[in-house]
């Protein structure tokens, strides 16, 4: 009897690793499922759910007959994702703590770890696809997740196996239902919980000394408002800006847009102009920037965000030319390049 | 479904929910009020306590009610601002307040009993409380709280002959005892006492402090004065009513129950395959804890969910935040042997055969596991 290749698969508990998990079992692999343990802190008035995760995690392998394991990579997600994410905020930017995430954690060290312990494939509930050995996005378009995941090694993407990358959305909650595997309590997967729930603001409060500012308007220097620490905004931000003079006093309605944030001397900038020239911008400079081939890429499609429209663009090494005005990215966040379905890589804002 | 957790939580019987229902609507008032319909309420609910107090041999001023046994345990440690022992498998709503204290444990013997010689050990004039429950919620183990009293009276008695007037109290959390045991405060030699009725078919959120004359006790919060100023906050009329009559009811089902789950045990063990028993002695009936060497009970727990059998690997707020029992590690079992630890809680909602279903479906859960790596 031939052997069948071994996979450890990351299960959150929730529906898109569970299904992933089913589908590696019925296409005949020895399936392992792992769950990650990257977070277990409680903050204040928030509990990390982490415990009926692992719980849920467990009850689906134990239904689909699989072994499971914990992998604890709380440490090391707090080396490599956390004190990243409080560096760049401290540096006045906006990281992205699932491509962090992905690239350190999920896609190196677990990676590594399943190798070690006798792993052909690992596999994982992400939406997207390997084709012809490259990167490429999901079938189910509203769900892809290559955004999330275009930093991670070439090496880890050889073994790696994405099982609902084929799929849409709806059909694999159908697949778990059919199976007995759908939660029906559950909500989707955040990721990572602290961001989740807490929210990053709770969350940074937790970890950085910040202080009560002024907010400016950027066209007259007049003093408009306070904020709670400059950190805390994000370019092209409208909500949650305490103008009018009294901090605690939220105007929500009026459309003052953050532009610029003074960190050395704790200024937040606003304007009410929309066509402020630090919104609009028709290029970016990049930095950490990760080519997932050798080829060079000058016509290059660009995603901004997470599931944001593809934008055409020139890049040249460094810095990204677009045929007209687009809405700046806050600094921090990742330009993501493709070639069709292909992800070619990217990097990140200036 | 067959229910073999009846240690985290039991169904509200229709007796006692139909006792409760008046009280939501109808006589909803507030006892403080002037009314006469009001002092009706009022009337009630302390004709509600005093069968609570009686049925432990304590007057009805004697019981502060509270929301649950949580708070009871808590509102204990405040008649201290000395030491405090408690022992080492105290629920953790009594641990963690005693770690508050800066607590000291007492260590147990294989079997979850209180070492008294450790006990003596750990005593030094500054201690002021010691916590011991009277059932340990997850091995069942009833601990000889009246050996334990004799013991504090003796300390009593020596730190009075050498002028010292610091006094020493003996607290005891019975959440878990009532349904099987003949709860008398007197004869236990306790000084504080805590009652759930949660675990005797009563409602959620409802407990009492009994709080003997002799304890100065300040209150954990604040108010209208209620419970003689020691448990501020509008009474809880319905879940003490509630409790009352959980407790009349499981007075009268005492020795019934007793022989009940005394034949339960002596089928499940007979009919199980391949386990150990770990709760070999001084146990309550009630409480079967099992070891499968070798096998991960928690995938038990999600197999035997499956076929709507519930059973739990310990203490459902230990299981649920991921920690390994700290009552298993105490009578000295291996990490492994813990994780093969699955405890069944027989109660109320069970039948004979039920059990010998329940028997069928665990040998089945245990057989899948052992051959997934045969």
């Amino acid at each position: 009897m031939p052997k069948h290749p071994k996979v450890f698969v990351g299960m959150s508990g929730g529906v898109d690793s569970s299904v992933s998990a089913l589908l590696l079992k019925q296409q005949g692999y020895e399936v392992t499922g792992v769950y990650m343990k990257n977070w277990s802190k409680d903050l204040p008035g928030m509990k990390c759910p982490w415990a009926e995760d692992l719980a849920d995690a467990k009850r689906i392998a134990v239904k689909l007959g699989i072994d499971f394991e914990v992998w604890d990579f709380e440490k090391e997600y707090f080396e490599k994702v956390v004190e990243y994410i409080l560096s760049e905020f401290e540096a006045g930017n906006t990281p992205n703590p699932d491509i962090m995430c992905n690239q350190e954690i999920k896609f190196k060290l677990f990676f590594e770890r399943a190798m070690e312990n006798g792993a052909d494939f690992i596999a994982t509930g992400h939406y997207a696809r390997i084709i012809d050995n490259e990167l490429a996005r999901a079938v189910d378009e509203k769900k892809d997740q290559t955004y999330f995941l275009y930093r991670i090694s070439n090496e880890a993407l050889m073994h790696t196996i994405f099982p609902v990358g084929k799929m849409i959305k709806s059909d694999v909650k159908k697949l778990a239902k059919e199976n007995g595997l759908h939660n029906a309590y559950k909500k989707e997967s955040m990721g990572v919980c602290f961001v989740g729930e807490v929210g990053m603001k709770d969350f940074l409060k937790e970890y950085i000394d910040t202080k009560p500012g002024e907010i400016r308007e950027i066209e007259t220097e007049r003093v408009v408002g306070h904020h709670e620490g400059a950190i805390f905004y994000t370019i092209g931000q409208r909500h949650g800006l305490y103008i009018s003079g009294n901090t605690g006093e939220l105007n929500v309605g009026l459309p003052y847009y953050v532009v610029k944030k003074d960190l050395e001397n704790n200024i937040v900038y606003v304007s009410r102009n929309l066509n402020d020239q630090n919104i609009w911008v028709d290029e970016l400079k990049l930095r950490d920037i990760f080519l997932r081939d050798s080829k060079t890429h000058s016509n290059v499609q660009v995603r901004l965000r997470h599931l944001a429209p593809l934008i055409p663009a020139t890049f040249d090494g460094e810095k990204l030319y677009f045929n007209q005005k687009i809405k700046r990215v806050a600094a921090g966040q990742s330009a993501v390049f493709y070639d069709g379905e292909k992800c070619l890589g990217g990097g990140v804002v200036i | 479904m067959i229910y073999l957790d009846h240690a985290a939580a039991t169904p509200i019987s229709s007796r006692v929910f139909d006792a409760m229902k008046p009280y939501f609507s109808e006589d909803f008032f507030n006892p403080s009020a002037a009314y006469l319909p009001a002092k009706k309420v009022a009337s009630d609910y302390e004709a509600a306590k005093r069968v609570i107090a009686h049925a432990i041999g304590a007057k009805y001023s004697d019981l502060v009610m509270t929301a649950g046994a949580t708070e009871a345990n808590n509102l204990a440690f405040n008649a201290t601002d000395g030491k405090v022992l408690y022992l080492i498998t105290e629920h953790d709503s009594v641990r963690k307040v005693a770690e508050q204290h800066g607590g000291a444990p007492i260590n147990v013997d294989k079997n979850g009993r209180i070492l008294l010689d450790d006990l003596k050990s750990k005593m030094t004039d500054e201690i002021m409380l010691i916590s011991v429950a009277l059932v340990n919620n997850e091995l069942g183990t009833i601990q000889p709280l009246s050996e334990i009293a004799a013991y504090i009276r003796e300390v009593r008695l020596d730190r009075l002959s050498r002028g010292i007037k610091q006094p020493l109290y003996l607290h005891s959390d019975a959440s878990q005892a009532l349904n099987l045991l003949n709860v008398n405060v007197a004869r236990l030699g306790v000084d504080l006492l805590t009652l759930n009725a949660a675990k005797i078919y009563g409602p959620k959120a409802v407990g009492a402090l009994y709080v003997s004359r002799d304890v100065k006790l300040s209150p954990l919060s604040v108010g209208g004065g209620q419970e003689m100023g020691l448990r501020s906050g509008t009474e809880n009329v319905p879940g003490v009513i509630g409790f009352a009559k959980a407790v009349e009811e499981t007075c009268k089902h005492l020795n019934g129950n007793r022989k009940k789950y005394a034949k339960f045990k002596q089928i499940i063990l007979s009919e199980l395959k391949d386990y150990e028993l770990i709760n070999k002695k001084h146990s309550l009936d009630s409480f079967v804890v099992l070891c499968y060497n070798g096998i991960d009970a928690e995938r038990l727990v999600f197999l035997l969910e499956d076929k709507g059998v519930y059973v739990s690997t310990g203490a459902a707020c230990a299981a649920s935040k991921g920690e390994k029992s700290h009552v298993l590690a105490a009578i000295g079992l291996s990490d492994s042997e813990i994780a093969g630890s699955l405890r069944l809680t027989f109660g109320e909602t069970n039948s004979e055969e039920q059990i010998h279903e329940a028997a069928k479906f665990i040998n089945e859960a245990v057989e899948t596991e052992r051959s997934r790596h045969a």
